[in-house]
Formats: structure tokens, C-alpha cells, sequence
């Protein structure tokens, strides 16, 4: 089995898939803190989450790395918790700093993204 | 050397790669990573409560290679920690680290040696002025050329000293601005190389 790490639309190795492939990276983190807002997850759930919630599919390697900064600052707390599954699960939250930056890192966001689709709507349109 | 059969063993082998590469790292962390890829790969690869050898081989495949991964946990680790320090000695060693993987690491290095040397120069000849007035300053080594030499000399007669008592204030402030500066350079190399490297490796992982 060949795994791409990131599904991007554009073809492999072209511009195009580099500049999708650093987009979506430069998500993650976002993804990752917004994933966590509704309560804790574990690993493995939160890779679910993102790959059915938003087409942001990674690499599953990177999260772990990612999560463990996140942690390093102060933006998650974690906890191992026994499982019926015969393995102790790493279970990651929000702290309160935690909820503060993605708060502030969704309202950027949205202005963004709202102000580059105003842009792209003309482009769009006359694209079609 | 073997390749591992059993579906334990390939994980058990997977780790041990993964550990390999996290030698920077205290071992509470190292352990704490390891049981936590240990759980991942249990829950993905485990069907109908058993390991099946396809699944396990699938699990192990989306996680990346183990190199890549260790690699990734040590470059994170090492950001977050030179982003909370700033210090000089936390930048030298994350770049010096990185020099041993990459040529451009090892520019970065050389950079970052000189930029600390020339502070220090600065700052020694502030230092040593009081104590040796009439040797240590910025010489013009000779008058109809603009060579200028910074410390002590011993033969001051043939040059001409430009900063006089000076010199303190201005070494140190050159001293520590270029400290400060080959700091903040260094911090920024290591962001903006050591980011795409890591999502290129991964890139390329599966190639």
C-alpha cells in the first residue's frame, strides 16, 4: 500500500502540491487545537476527527510530534487513562491558554478566509 | 539482518527505530512517546480483538518511517525549548545538531561561530581596556591605509587608536547587539529551515 501523506489535489511533486501541502500543514495546528474544543480525545481520535471533518489528511506521524509541543506550550494538558481495550490511552485538553489561542486563531481565520474569498469570487467566476 | 515475521515483533522493532533517533530527549519523555505510538499502533492494526499481520504492516506504513518520526518529535521538542530560552548555548547546540544532518545546517553553524566570536571580541576588548589603557583600542594600523585592528597591540606607536576610552560603551553595545543578533538569525534559520525540512522528509517518506 502507497500512502501519500496528504491527499492534496493538485498533482504529485508539482508546485501546485508543495503549496497545498505547506497550507494544509499551516492548519494543522488550528485543526488540532479546534479538534479539542468540544472535550478531550485521544491520538487516534482526533486523527479521525480531521480526516472525516475536514479533508486536512495527514500523515499520522505528524500529529504526535505536534500534539507534544502543543503541550510543551501550555496549550494542552494531557492524561494517561486506562482502557478496556488492554492499553492506557493519552488523552489530550484544551487548558485555559489552550482555549484562549484557538479562540483567537478562529477569529483570524475567518476574517481571512472572508476577505480572500471576496478576492477569489471574481476569479472563480470568470473561470467558469 | 531478519525481518521480523510476527506482528508484535514489527512493532516492538518499529519502536526501537523510533528510539534510536530520540536520544536527545530525557528518557521520562522518550518512554512516555513510545507507550503512546505503542497504543496508536495497537488500536489501528488490532481486528476483531487480534493483531493481523496486514493491518499491523498498514498501521506502521501511515505512521511514516520511524526515522522521520523521532526526527520530528526531536525538532518540535528542540523549537519549543529554544523558543522558550532564547539563549545563545540553547541555539548553538539545536544548531549544531542540525548541522550534523545538513550542509545548510552546517552554514548556518558557521554563521551563527562567527557572529558569537565577533561579540565576544567586542566584549573582551570593553573588558580589557581598564586594564591595559595604553595597548588595547581600535587601531588604525597604519595612516595612509584604512586596516583597523581591534585588541592589543605592541607596537602602538605606528598606528593611530580611534575610540579612546570609548571603547567600552561601544564594544559592549556592538558586543551585545551582535550577540543578540546572531541569536535572533540563528532562531529564525532553525524555523524556516528546520520547518521545511521536516515536511519535506515526510514528503518524501512514502516515495
Amino acid at each position: 500500500m502507497i500512502a501519500h501523506p496528504i491527499e492534496t489535489a493538485a498533482p504529485p511533486n508539482s508546485p501546485m502540491d508543495k503549496w497545498e501541502v505547506q497550507l494544509r500543514k499551516g492548519c494543522l495546528e488550528l485543526a488540532i487545537l479546534a479538534s479539542l474544543w468540544p472535550g478531550r480525545l485521544y491520538g487516534l481520535e482526533i486523527l479521525r476527527l480531521l480526516e472525516q471533518d475536514s479533508d486536512l489528511v495527514i500523515t499520522e506521524g505528524t500529529v504526535y510530534p505536534l500534539l507534544s509541543r502543543l503541550k510543551a506550550e501550555g496549550l494542552l494538558h494531557s492524561e494517561w487513562v486506562e482502557a478496556d481495550a488492554g492499553h492506557p490511552r493519552k488523552y489530550y485538553r484544551l487548558t485555559a491558554a489552550g482555549r484562549r489561542r484557538v479562540a483567537a486563531m478562529g477569529r483570524i481565520w475567518s476574517r481571512f478566509s472572508a476577505s480572500l474569498n471576496r478576492l477569489l469570487s471574481r476569479v472563480l467566476k470568470e473561470e467558469k | 539482518m531478519l525481518q521480523p515475521k510476527d506482528p508484535a515483533q514489527k512493532i516492538e522493532l518499529y519502536l526501537r527505530q523510533v528510539r534510536s533517533g530520540l536520544r536527545d530527549l530525557p528518557e521520562p519523555q522518550v518512554a512516555d512517546i513510545l507507550q503512546e505510538l505503542r497504543s496508536h499502533i495497537l488500536e489501528s492494526a488490532q481486528t476483531g480483538g487480534a493483531l493481523s499481520d496486514t493491518a499491523t504492516d498498514a498501521a506502521l506504513q501511515a505512521l511514516g518511517r520511524p526515522q522521520e518520526v523521532a526526527s520530528l518529535y526531536v525538532a518540535e521538542n528542540f523549537m519549543a525549548r529554544a523558543e522558550s530560552s532564547r539563549t545563545p548555548w540553547m541555539v548553538l547546540r539545536g544548531v549544531f545538531f542540525w548541522a550534523m544532518l545538513s550542509l545548510k545546517g552546517f552554514v548556518v553553524l558557521t554563521l551563527c561561530l562567527i557572529g558569537y566570536m565577533f561579540g565576544a571580541a567586542f566584549f573582551i576588548a570593553a573588558l580589557a581596556k581598564p586594564f591595559n589603557p595604553q595597548a588595547v583600542g581600535l587601531w588604525m594600523t597604519s595612516p595612509d591605509s584604512y586596516s583597523l585592528m581591534l585588541g592589543m597591540t605592541d607596537s602602538p606607536r605606528h598606528g593611530r587608536e580611534l575610540l579612546g576610552w570609548f571603547l567600552i560603551p561601544v564594544g559592549c553595545s556592538l558586543g551585545g547587539g551582535t550577540i543578540l543578533l546572531t541569536t535572533h538569525f540563528g532562531l529564525w534559520c532553525i524555523r524556516r529551515f528546520q520547518r521545511a525540512r521536516v515536511t519535506l522528509g515526510l514528503e518524501g517518506s512514502h516515495e
